[in-house]
């Protein structure tokens, strides 16, 4: 099995994707001779002509727009974000025309907007951010944010063969940090569809992304103290998967919510609630949230790193609830 | 037909799909010349200002109003049964906007009621020069356009009534509908602007798949101050996308007059900084629409690129049916309501040209009358959706589309495996 970086993955899922099916198509900023910001693309153009990897200008809504009228034909458009922090120029494209289509007139939206979100890397306030929850909380998209390697390509492939809209949030700190042995033959993660990153008895953290990786470390250290996290990597925000939030909060009893995304309107807060409507009786402790600062993404690296939750603050919570 | 030169330079071309090529060398600046054809018989010209009346301000509109009605321009392309039908459609836009009035006022619409007065010839006479398996993506007055697309009267009735058999099945209102399966109309949304961009992009699907179409909508002179407008049109143009964009002036963009809107004395001039045609038509001339149209959809289909046509006329009522349109100066509703498209179009085919007799004519107004009033009775009796419906479909699954391409399968050409252009050193934010 080859290994693969977390990027090397998504470039191979969209790569495979492209040859297997001609109305899978790229479109976006700087994605064809120079391969993207981030080179997700690198060599698309060379591979498969300036049809098929189509640069454009400078105009987030004219490319969503225009994905959207290219899936109207039946094409299955990919469109790059050079950083995710650009999807508020693209807001309305995304969640009028294209998130409402489907439910108002019929029109089926075949779509994926991609592109690197998160911070750590140092990038201030408009390279770092994590605007997933705008589109969570918009009817009718998918929202997807991989934490793994394998995930990764498995859920981008899945994502361009789905028939709807779907966000798909790359998390720029994986790029080329992890990497892992992916099977060479195909495969899909589907959508919608959470996974036990780490089997634990004591207290689910319930993550995504990045922080899925914090989670693991500290659990990784608490398990020499004698505690057992079990690790829950939701991998699509939206549809959330309810029933996977409830099963771990039954097996541990209590919670902790891990996000890097601020905290006033983070997921964190609707997984209380679906923890509240399905399995309230089984908690045996109040639900922690651990997320980011309600502030933009600070640049300077001291005040980042306050900024983000770390290992050692999850270590401190964990420790709390296990007490309670 | 907006430049004399083209200023595009030769590129590689990308051999799948055909566009535009000129080896002509861009001229030095001082020596560019540029020209906005203009298909009117008449230029008109007038100004509005705000201006202080005693304690109120208002607005007032300064310039020449007592011009000559223009007569109708001879089309170069259609033919006498052509004119009668697009006349029909004209006929059938404004009764049906009549009947929804009334309908209205009968309680029986929810919401409100956006006409088209004044400009059905430009809705009809535009849509009416695409071909069925091209695309339309219609604004809120469009509705004529909507019925020359093939819907019927009876489905925007039943839009604006939210009936369970509207288009929408009651989820959305007015023009707000469309149809990917045989109308190929692309669904608006309110805020303005936001189809350019799609319809570029149904242009390019389309493209991908070898056939070079004709993708029209339309834009206000109020709308086209967004940034959307301009992203849309600048990417269709870089990409030689064979959009179709009606620019409707038609002077308000809700109460705001578009001198307000805008600085430049034509919004055709817009299409010079695009680097496309720039075409102005007097909007409520419904041959000079259709040329414009048909010669836009020509180039489009051709591979050469968009088009911006500014047809200029004017809203004849407010912007909704709640908006009495008080602050507009009487003068300009009479200026206008003597170039009443339907009024003139009529005279012209019964009296200039003589293409339709009296009797013709009455026979024809008749049978619109009979169509409504069918649709009518058929849009009242309908029932209104299930509660429960309102939970409908926000995901598409496979159970209720197939995905595939709409024209053909687009040709792959597929290049050797290269490796990578880049060094990790170029790399951002690691």
């Amino acid at each position: 099995m080859p290994t693969l970086t977390y990027l090397e993955a998504i470039r191979q899922g969209i790569w495979e994707e492209m040859e297997r099916d001609p109305a899978v198509f790229c479109i976006g900023e700087d994605i064809g001779i120079y391969g993207g910001a981030f080179k997700v693309t690198d060599g698309f153009i060379d591979r498969f002509g300036p049809e098929r990897v189509i640069d454009t200008p400078i105009a987030e809504s004219a490319i969503v727009g225009a994905a959207f009228g290219a899936a109207l034909t039946g094409m299955r458009p990919i469109a790059e974000f050079q950083f995710m922090d650009f999807i508020g120029c693209a807001f309305n494209q995304i969640t009028n025309m294209v998130a409402k289509a489907h439910y108002r007139w019929g029109a089926p939206a075949p779509l994926v907007v991609r592109g690197p979100s998160g911070g750590n890397v140092h990038g201030g306030p408009f390279h770092s951010q994590n605007p997933e929850m705008y589109f969570v909380h918009t009817p009718g998209l998918k929202v997807v944010c991989p934490a793994t390697a394998y995930d990764a390509k498995g859920l981008i492939k899945a994502s361009i063969r789905d028939n709807n809209p779907v966000i798909f949030f790359e998390h720029k700190y994986l790029y080329r940090r992890i990497k892992e042995d992916i099977p060479a033959e195909d495969y899909i993660v589907p959508l919608g569809k959470a996974r036990i990153a780490r089997q634990g008895r004591d207290l689910s953290v319930i993550t995504y992304a990045a922080m899925v990786h914090v989670a693991l470390e500290t659990a990784e250290q608490l398990s020499k103290e004698g505690i057992e996290l079990e690790v829950l990597d939701l991998r699509t925000l939206s549809p959330l998967d309810r029933q996977a939030i409830a099963e771990t909060v039954r097996h541990t009893n209590k919670v902790l919510i891990l996000h890097e995304d601020v905290r006033t309107g983070g997921i964190a807060g609707e997984i209380s609630a679906i923890i509240n409507e399905e399995a309230f009786d089984d908690l045996d402790g109040p639900i922690v949230r651990l997320t980011a600062l309600d502030t933009p993404v600070p640049f300077s690296p001291p005040q980042e790193e306050f900024f983000l939750p770390k290992v050692t603050d999850v270590i401190r919570e964990a420790r709390k609830l296990r007490a309670y | 037909m907006a430049k004399k030169t083209k200023p595009k330079a030769t590129r590689a071309q990308s051999s799948n799909h055909k566009r535009a090529s000129s080896s002509a060398k861009r001229p030095a600046s001082s020596q560019r010349t540029y020209t906005i054809l203009d298909y009117r018989l008449e230029k008109p010209r007038f100004e509005l200002r705000q201006v202080r009346d005693g304690d109120v301000v208002r607005y007032e509109v300064s310039g020449t109003l007592n011009a000559p009605v223009p007569p109708i321009r001879n089309s170069k392309y259609l033919s006498k049964p052509q004119c009668i039908e697009i006349y029909r459609w004209m006929l059938l836009n404004r009764k049906m906007e009549a009947a929804l009035e009334n309908l209205y006022k009968q309680g029986k619409v929810v919401g409100g009621v956006y006409f088209g007065l004044g400009q059905e010839g430009c809705s009809c006479a535009s849509a009416y020069a695409l071909k069925p398996d091209e695309w339309l993506g219609p604004m809120i007055r469009n509705q004529g356009s909507l019925l020359v697309r093939g819907f019927s009267p009876r489905d925007i009735m039943m839009q604006y009534m939210a009936k369970a058999g509207s288009p929408t099945q009651g989820r959305d209102a007015s023009s707000h509908f469309g149809d990917i399966q045989e109308r190929n109309v692309v669904a608006p949304i309110s805020t303005l602007g936001d189809l350019i961009p799609v319809l570029a992009g149904v242009a390019l699907g389309a493209r991908m798949q070898g056939k070079n179409i004709a993708v029209m909508t339309y834009i206000g002179d109020g709308g086209q101050s967004t940034g959307v407008t301009y992203e849309g049109l600048n990417f269709a143009a870089v990409q030689d996308l064979g959009l179709v964009l009606f620019v409707e002036n038609n002077l308000w963009g809700y109460s705001t007059p578009a001198d307000m809107q805008f600085r430049v004395e034509d919004l055709a001039e817009r299409a010079i900084a695009y680097g496309i045609p720039g075409v102005i038509v007097d909007g409520t001339d419904p041959c000079q629409v259709y040329d414009a149209a048909h010669e836009a959809c020509e180039r489009a289909r051709r591979g050469e690129g968009p088009t911006l046509i500014e047809a200029k006329m004017m809203r004849m009522k407010g912007h909704a049916i709640h908006d009495a349109a008080e602050y507009v100066p009487k003068a300009l509703f009479e200026y206008w309501k003597k170039r009443d498209p339907i009024a003139r179009f009529e005279n012209y085919l019964v009296n200039v040209k003589k293409w339709l007799t009296r009797a013709e004519n009455d026979k024809l107004i008749a049978e619109v009358d009979a169509q409504l009033e069918t649709d009518r009775d058929f849009a009242v009796s309908s029932p209104m959706p299930e509660p429960e419906s309102a939970v409908g479909r926000p995901y598409c699954d496979p159970s209720c589309h197939q995905i595939k391409p709409r024209y053909a399968t687009p040709k792959v050409k597929v290049g050797k495996v290269s490796t990578s252009r880049h060094t990790e050193a170029a790399v951002h934010l690691k």
